[in-house]
């Protein structure tokens, strides 16, 4: 058994894993792109689906069990996964390795699906009109999967096959998978933040000041809201599949718009709308605290007479508020965009103008 | 059938004045007030906690409910919105602010929630109010509640008073000239700061009402706002937005599609199908959105009574 500490420390950087990648992607979607992402639990819960989903009904088909739409009848499901994962992926950690990858491409590759479906009426729309269509779609899906009971489960849900079980059960595993979720979350990090600096994340921003001047400018406006949407959907959705993986069983009911679209707003808004490094650190912060809360809850209960979960929604709500009220740049506002130094500006001009001159 | 249709009748009134509320609020403020959700749950609760300790009638307590809405309407508008319009924030800046509100108000009911249970011992995480509703008769052996008929006076009275007051008094003129151009109406002296805090009270009155309403209909539950605030801003979306008579209109469409169709659906397709009922008002707001923005208000009434009823021009 470990220390206390080291499992809030732990739960801490799982919480800090996930919302880094959700927030990251609606960053880039809302941040970048100036597109009012309210349904950004659409793209996570395809993501989860896909884990819940997917890769347990490959493994049942190889090694024979049930993989139609039994699979997700909670009265199989438990057996079966709990086969695959002692049979199939305990001894296996390569092939638990490609599983999980191939699962986070599938996922990816849904998340951009709908993604590119979502910029049909990202085109046709503005502001709170495009943000209240997206909130329905997000909405429509976790209907589908709270009910449909081939997909995932509805209520009961499905029992997720488990890629980190190779690493060992308990402690160890819980230390692993978390170190491996952060992983990707700094690899996504990495991503996003050099894609922020690329054209193409320049010509997102010149987008979001002013549609018309940057199509003057020669940039297409329906490509680059697509590609937008497509890869902020991918993440999103890897950001689910890995939520799925970690948290071991996947049920629509739990990915509701409060937590995984309004709650990345929020972490958001506090860090910083169109800069990647105030994300990480609104991310951060809430995180901790929310950890925080939820470890000591018993401790709360004593000094405050409401109960902590109701503390939770009060802090984000006042934090939502109070950002748009007093610092609606965030904690960490947006640099302009890296550019050419100055001087260096002047050298080119001045070469070319003396290129000219010879002319 | 008639039973769904009877429910589906009480239900839309409920959604009608809601969805109406968010339209007012829109209209003037350009705020697409997401903290509806608790104003409808706040008269859910309103209603439930006075009639739980003082007894006599759910109904009596319903004004109340409204009235409790609109205080927590002009509370948004001082605490929040005022100081976004007057630094000119944009829409989805108004939006995600409104949803902060909603959070803090959703903690609340939940710690009033808490409170009733420690000191009263009531249980105000599953309620059912239409127990107390009294029963006006039977139609072909179906009893109807009383709902049906009061929610539908109320929507009435709601209407003609709006109409009174938008076209015949000073003030609703004001608030029509405002909504219109807001910089014309300042500059013809009225004050917009008052036209905007009318229409918060007005929003979170109807808001209040409408779940007040509502209460009589559905089990009581802290979440009963989220579950609501989707078929409300269909409601108001289909609408058209910019039309109070609109939303109203919408709310009727939501509701009755909603319920009635569903049923209908559930007889042909087979009994699965019940549960996706939410779906509904989702897609007929998608596709609104998606086809026709202007919503039902914006559809041109003039020509289309003078073509049904005038055989064209």
């Amino acid at each position: 058994m470990l220390p206390p500490y080291v499992y809030l420390i732990l739960n801490i950087l799982v919480n800090f894993a996930v919302f880094l990648i959700v927030t990251l992607s609606l960053n880039l979607e809302t941040g970048y792109a100036g597109i009012p992402q309210f349904g950004r639990v659409l793209a996570v819960l395809a993501g989860a689906i896909v884990a819940g989903a997917v890769p347990g009904r490959l493994i049942a088909y190889y090694i024979g069990e049930k993989w139609g739409a039994e699979y997700a009848n909670h009265l199989y499901n438990f057996p079966i996964v709990d086969r695959i994962n002692r049979e199939i992926l305990a001894p296996n950690p390569l092939l638990s390795i490609g599983i999980l990858l191939f699962t986070l491409v599938v996922a990816a590759i849904f998340g951009g699906i709908l993604g590119y479906l979502s910029s049909y009426p990202a085109l046709r729309l503005k502001e709170a009109y495009l943000g209240i269509t997206l909130l329905a779609f997000g909405d429509a899906l976790q209907i589908i999967g709270k009910y449909w009971q081939p997909l995932v489960g509805a209520t009961m849900g499905v029992t997720v096959p488990d890629p980190y079980r190779c690493i060992g059960i308990g402690a160890e595993k819980t230390i692993g998978a978390t170190l491996i979720f952060l992983g990707f979350a700094i690899l996504i990090y990495l991503f996003v933040e050099s894609l922020g600096r690329s054209p193409f994340g320049r010509a997102l921003k010149a987008m979001r000041d002013s549609e018309v001047a940057a199509e003057v400018y020669g940039k297409n406006i329906v490509r680059l809201r697509g590609w937008a949407l497509i890869i902020g959907g991918a993440i999103a959705a890897v950001g689910g599949a890995l939520w799925a993986f970690y948290a071991g069983s996947m049920k629509a009911l739990t990915y509701d718009r409060l937590t995984w679209t309004f709650w990345p707003w929020a972490f958001m808004m506090l860090g910083g709308t169109g800069n990647n490094f105030g994300v990480f650190v609104g991310v951060l912060i809430f995180s901790t605290v929310r950890s925080l809360i939820y470890v000591y809850k018993h401790a709360l209960a004593t000094i405050i007479p409401i109960k902590p979960a109701w503390l939770e929604y009060i802090l984000v709500g006042l934090v939502i508020v109070l950002i748009s009220l007093f610092r609606p740049q965030g904690f960490i506002p947006e640099k302009p965009a890296l550019s050419v130094k100055r001087k260096e500006i002047e050298r080119i001009k001045e070469a070319i103008t003396s290129k000219k001159a010879e002319a | 059938m008639i039973d769904v249709l009877l429910t589906a009748i009480a239900y839309s009134s409920g959604l009608a004045l809601a969805a109406a509320g968010i339209t007012i609020i829109y209209m003037s403020t350009g705020t697409f007030n997401f903290a509806h959700a608790s104003f409808t749950a706040w008269g859910f609760y309103v209603v439930f906690s006075l009639f739980s300790l003082m007894k006599g009638s759910p109904y009596y307590y319903m004004i109340l409910g409204g009235l409790f809405g609109g205080v927590l309407g002009i509370a948004t508008y001082y605490i929040v919105n005022r100081w976004l319009l007057r630094a000119g924030a944009d829409m989805v800046t108004l939006m995600m602010s409104t949803l902060g509100v909603d959070l803090v108000l959703f903690a609340a009911i939940n710690i009033f929630a808490d409170y009733l249970t420690y000191t009263y011992h009531f249980n105000p995480r599953l309620f059912v109010l239409s127990s107390y509703d009294f029963k006006l008769g039977s139609l072909y052996g179906i009893p109807v509640s009383g709902i049906v008929l009061v929610s539908i006076i109320i929507v009435v009275i709601i209407i003609a008073i709006l109409q009174l007051f938008l076209t015949r008094t000073k003030m609703g003129i004001a608030m029509r000239a405002t909504i219109e151009n807001a910089m014309l109406a300042t500059v013809l002296g009225i004050n917009p700061e008052l036209i905007y805090v009318l229409s918060w009270f007005l929003g979170g009155f109807l808001g209040g009402l409408g779940g007040a309403i509502l209460s009589l209909l559905f089990t009581g539950t802290p979440n009963i706002g989220m579950l609501l605030i989707v078929p409300e801003f269909a409601a108001s979306i289909v609408g058209g937005l910019y039309s109070v008579f609109g939303s109203l209109l919408g709310g009727f469409l939501i509701g009755i599609s909603q319920k009635v169709g569903i049923a209908l659906l559930g007889k042909w397709l087979g009994g699965w199908i019940i549960v996706y009922e939410p779906l509904i008002p989702l897609l007929i707001m998608a596709v609104t959105l998606l086809i026709y923005p202007k919503g039902l208000g914006g559809l041109p009434w003039g020509k289309i009574y003078k073509r049904l009823f005038k055989g064209g021009e």
